[in-house]
């Protein structure tokens, strides 16, 4: 009987372990084969010989049970040892894409505008004269509108030079007040190493009652805006000529490349011009048929807010698609 | 425009301005700086005097010259043209440091002695004047010999390029920078240097006659001058020289550093031009051309007022010439040219931006210049022709100025800014100002303008930011729903491997025509296209993608995946929104999984992974109208029963030619692909039963032909069935095996062995009888 402890307690597999059980607790095993010697014994050691078959019958399955699930945890342990792989082979190559930098700049600019409850406006590309100049106070003789600068038709349509003429249209078919912007491509005839004939813009709209709109409002909004896109910087605000602003703007970041000290990208100045805005100039109103209003635009090129985000060197790479640019934004 | 410190200073004082700080003022105002230099002449370049100058004995083009340096006479050896005896001059003496790095030490020149140097301008680091050394005359202050260069303020001066925005004619000139500058630093414009008017022997009256029997509106004013060679004094042509600005004469300079100066439109006619008559008094008859610009007139026409001098008709020799000084409004000359194009002169920039109106400020100006600097002799009195002018008036009250910029800003704040500006505020009571503008600022008209003047002098900066309140309000607009909608496909696109690429709206008709695209019909088309290659709208996205792919695959890529959301053009011009995709090369990235060797892009993945984008869809096998297609690998996506685009194999002949191998391209109408609300529908609740059945078929045998008699004889228990496998080997022939999954579920119960026996029966059935199919 001890050799069968000492068997179990050396058993090697789950297999040998079931190969001893069978032999001892098997219809032909050796626990049978005691339990049968008693049909010879005399009866008063019957008893006895029951009593400690019985005991050794159960020391025995307790025994075999632990012996099993010892057994069983060390082959798992060695089948998952087996399984071992060099997981370093697999970091990551994904096969993801990526949206483009400018339009995910884009889908940033129109995100905090939408948060900020400004509708968002889209209008055609082709456009005439009226909504892209005329009614901006740009008459035909004005000389901001030189005729270098637009693509036209033979029919007298153009391409349109800047999202504006979609706050014409919704100025027109909408009352005050009005609080929109307007995203989407725009084409100068212009192509060389700062100049791209189609780029993005998104312009944006306020309208309200007359004397309500001021141009500490402007400023505001745009200093917000401007922090939300680009971080940490310092926004100035310069006077310029819009014909369709009075008083109109240009508004500068301090450069993000070197923090406002001077660099390349900034020309030595520490400033970099990133939009124009102002007080919508009255002739505008007079154009879509608004009175006693008073409103404020601003408008900014996508193209540039992408590059000085990403710190991209060539706008003209921004229309090659080429991967090796655009694998960087995945 | 160009500046300089030293330049504006005789207009206004600025000698207690530094340099940053003028340039700080400039951007607050409105005149950006777009550039700025300084120059600086190093120590040890003093004024010296030559004594001598003879020629080297063993070199043609070399002079010794003996030269007063005020401490002591050098002898310097120099090899311009232009030195002689006589000439005050910039000598480097030894040990100076020139600009190149180059020092100044006693050398040999061919064997003479040479202690310094006789400079040139650009040798000292100024703009380079004209071929030799620099002759120094007082125009740059007082020659004392021995006097270091660097303590002339002409000589190191600050130069600023301000970029004007199109309305401030006003400041195309250095007194009307200095005006603009005189109202922020708040100190006076300083006056012109006036010309003698006495002891003129002649009146212009005997020599010139003005006709004009036109009502015309602008003014025009001559002087007669007698007139003899002119030198021009070194500082002049120093600032010439610093705003790159050479005429083809003296005179020519010197009336262009008058306008320069002045903004004052000057024109020099010489004497014959207006003799009209031989012997008689020379008449100028003004009147308006042919294309109706009002000109002027001698024998021929010898100008077009604010638009071009002709040729002929300029003074370039010595004798009487005709000074004429003229102003029309800018908005006048630039609608006539509108109207009536005609070729213009360099002078129709600063016409149509507003030139100065003062005309006697110009002349007067050109005047003293000229008798300071040549013995040529004026004529007295002048003629003129002066149409009057409106006086623009503008009320605005305080309250008004306020609200609009949104601070509180005083009103002696405003009534500096405003005068020192030059308008009149004779006419304002209490809080409300009634404003005359001058005439130079044809740019302010309303309100608005005055407004702006305000803020660019009180500063933006200044101005306290504050949030605007308004009323909550839905602006939730259709056209930004369907921008979230090309931002989650764009997103869905770029999530399933493709990069998205953004190309010009432009194409080559050419290159589109010979693929077989239509173009945009030619009498709508592009009128002033940028070059050839960009000469119409694009009516596909698909070629933009290709050349895309192309010029990947020339830089090494073995596989392109792009995508493109945007615009195209029929042949109405009229616009719509497309989405394109390209799959070109490698299935995937070269990896362990694939041993390094992907599989070329095919057909089946190519449509799985546009399907992970745009969802379900069918293809059915078509003939595609442009010649991009494989002619065997063409479908039309169908999406609930609607044509929504195609989908290809790249033509072999098109992917050589664009240097691709196997190339997928996939093109939707954006408009078609909706997102629908979506509606769920009741489900089993049932285990599902899966059958596959393996059919023999022909191998020309359309898949879309079982799927219809399938769908025909389908039972209801039937919910779902799709090719799982295709087989074929030579023993076959020209079968294939195809092996389809069927999924059986009911909504009531599981389904028996029974019912799955018989729901698949009747598909067999319908097999063999319609279409003669068995099973493998």
């Amino acid at each position: 009987m001890e050799e069968w402890y000492k068997a179990i307690e050396e058993a090697s597999s789950v297999e040998s372990l079931e190969s001893i059980r069978v032999s001892v607790f098997g219809k032909k095993g050796i626990l049978a084969a005691e339990f049968a010697k008693m049909k010879t014994a005399a009866n008063e050691e019957k008893a006895k010989i029951a009593k400690d078959l019985n005991i050794h019958k159960g020391k025995m399955t307790s025994l075999l049970a632990e012996r099993k699930m010892t057994l069983q945890t060390l082959e798992l342990r060695a089948r998952m040892e087996a399984e071992k792989i060099d997981v370093s082979l697999f970091s990551s190559r994904s096969e993801k894409g990526a949206v483009h930098p400018v339009m995910d700049t884009m889908d940033k600019i129109v995100d905090y505008f939408a948060s900020m409850n400004f509708s968002v406006q889209t209008g055609p590309m082709i456009e005439d004269d009226f909504h892209n100049f005329e009614a901006l106070n740009l008459p035909k003789y004005h000389p901001a509108r030189d005729m270098q600068d637009t693509f036209y038709f033979k029919d007298e349509m153009l391409l349109r030079t800047h999202t504006s003429p979609v706050q014409i249209r919704t100025m027109l078919h909408t009352k005050p007040p009005i609080r929109m912007i307007a995203p989407g491509s725009v084409f100068r005839r212009d192509y060389d190493i700062t100049h791209t004939p189609m780029f993005h813009q998104v312009e944006g709209l306020l309208v309200d009652k007359e004397g309500e709109v001021s141009f500490a409002n402007l400023k505001y909004i745009l200093e917000d805006f401007l922090k939300y896109m680009f971080g940490d910087i310092e926004v100035r605000f310069r006077p310029s000529f819009f014909p369709f602003t009075e008083p109109s703007a240009e508004v500068d970041i301090s450069c993000v490349f070197c923090k406002g000290e001077g660099c390349r990208v900034c020309s030595k100045t520490g400033w970099l011009e990133v939009l124009g805005c102002g007080i919508v100039d009255p002739n505008v109103f007079k154009a879509v048929g608004y009175k006693d209003v008073s409103g404020y635009a601003f408008g900014l090129g996508v193209e540039r807010f992408a590059m000085l985000i990403h710190q991209i060197g060539d706008l003209r790479s921004l229309f090659e698609g080429d991967v090796r640019l655009l694998e960087q934004f995945r | 425009m160009i500046v300089t410190k030293n330049w504006l200073n005789e207009w206004i004082d600025l000698s207690d301005v530094n340099i940053a700080d003028l340039e700080k003022t400039f951007n607050a105002i409105g005149l950006e700086v777009d550039r700025s230099v300084t120059y600086t002449i190093p120590k040890k370049i003093i004024v010296g005097e030559v004594l001598e100058c003879e020629k080297h004995p063993d070199a043609d083009k070399l002079n010794v010259c003996k030269v007063d340096i005020g401490s002591s006479i050098r002898q310097i050896v120099c090899g311009a043209a232009n030195v002689r005896a006589g000439i005050k001059v910039a000598v480097a003496v030894l040990g100076a440091k020139m600009p190149s790095g180059m020092d100044i030490k006693p050398v040999k020149l061919r064997g003479v002695d040479s202690e310094g140097m006789i400079c040139s301008s650009s040798e000292i680091g100024l703009p380079d004047l004209e071929k030799g050394i620099m002759v120094l005359d007082e125009s740059i202050g007082t020659l004392k010999l021995g006097r270091e260069l660097s303590e002339y303020p002409s000589l190191n001066d600050s130069l600023i390029e301000l970029e004007l925005t199109a309305n401030r004619g006003d400041c195309l000139s250095i007194r009307g920078v200095a005006r603009d500058l005189s109202a922020s630093y708040n100190r006076p414009i300083r006056d012109c240097k006036e010309s003698e008017e006495e002891d003129r022997n002649m009146g212009i009256g005997r020599v010139l006659q003005l006709k004009s029997d036109e009502s015309l509106d602008l003014s025009l004013r001559y002087r007669a001058i007698d007139f003899k060679s002119v030198e021009l004094p070194l500082v002049v042509r120093l600032r010439l020289a610093m705003i790159e600005e050479k005429k083809s004469s003296e005179l020519e300079d010197l009336l262009f550093y008058a306008t320069y100066n002045t903004g004052v439109v000057l024109h020099a006619y010489n004497g014959s031009t207006f003799n009209v008559n031989a012997d008689e008094k020379a008449v100028a008859t003004i009147k308006t051309d042919e294309k109706n610009f009002p000109s002027v007139f001698g024998a021929k026409k010898a100008s077009v007022v604010g638009v071009k001098q002709m040729k002929e008709s300029k003074a370039e020799e010595e004798g009487l010439l005709f000074l004429e000084a003229s102003y029309i409004a800018p908005d006048i000359i630039s609608k006539k040219n509108h109207e009536n194009r005609t070729e213009v002169g360099d002078i129709f920039y600063r016409t149509s931006r507003g030139s100065e109106p003062d005309l006697n400020l110009g002349l007067r100006y050109f005047l003293h210049l000229l008798e300071s600097h040549s013995i040529s002799k004026i004529y007295g009195g002048s003629l003129e022709l002066h149409s009057p002018v409106d006086e623009t008036i503008i009320s605005i009250s305080l309250s008004e100025i306020n609200a609009m910029i949104g601070m509180d800003i005083e009103k002696k704040v405003v009534t500096q800014i405003l005068k020192g500006l030059g308008f009149d505020l004779r006419q304002s009571q209490s809080d409300n100002f009634n404003i005359s503008v001058p005439q130079y600022r044809h740019d302010i008209s309303h309100k608005q303008d005055i407004v702006e003047e305000v803020v660019r002098l009180v500063g933006i900066d200044n101005i306290k930011s504050k949030a605007f309140v308004f009323s909550e309000k839905n602006r939730k607009s259709d056209d930004y729903s369907e921008y979230l909608r090309r931002k989650a496909f764009r997103h869905a696109s770029a999530d399933n491997g493709f990069y998205e690429s953004v190309h010009f709206v432009f194409n080559e008709r050419i290159t589109l025509e010979k693929h077989g695209f239509t173009c945009i019909d030619q009498d709508k088309e592009l009128l002033n296209p940028i070059t050839n290659t960009f000469d119409t709208l694009r009516p596909t996205l698909l070629m933009g993608l290709l050349e895309a792919a192309s010029r990947n695959v020339k830089f090494g890529r073995k596989q392109v995946k792009l995508f493109e959301l945007g615009s195209v053009f029929s042949t109405q011009r009229d616009e719509s929104l497309k989405l394109g995709f390209i799959q070109s090369g490698d299935l995937d990235s070269d990896t362990l999984l694939n041993a390094g060797k992907p599989a070329s892009i095919g057909f089946e993945q190519f449509s799985q992974r546009i399907s992970n984008v745009i969802g379900d869809f069918k293809l059915v096998a078509y003939e595609s109208t442009h010649k991009l297609a494989h002619p065997y690998q063409c479908a039309q996506v169908i999406i609930n029963g609607a044509v929504v685009g195609e989908m290809f194999k790249l033509h072999p002949d098109v992917a050589n030619a664009f240097d691709l191998r196997d190339t997928m391209m996939c093109e939707i109408d954006f408009s078609a692909l909706k997102s629908d609300l979506k509606v769920a529908k009741e489900y089993s609740k049932y285990q599902a039963s899966f059958r596959d059945l393996s059919l023999v078929i022909h191998q020309d045998l359309k898949y879309s032909e079982i799927e219809k008699i399938i769908e025909a004889a389908k039972t209801q228990e039937l919910i779902r069935f799709y090719p799982v496998d295709r087989y074929q080997d030579e023993a076959m022939g020209e079968n294939v095996s195809l092996t389809l999954r069927f999924v059986l579920q009911s909504h009531s119960k599981t389904l028996e062995e029974e019912d799955i026996t018989n729901a698949m029966d009747s598909i067999l059935g319908a097999c063999e009888t319609e279409l003669g199919l068995s099973l493998r």
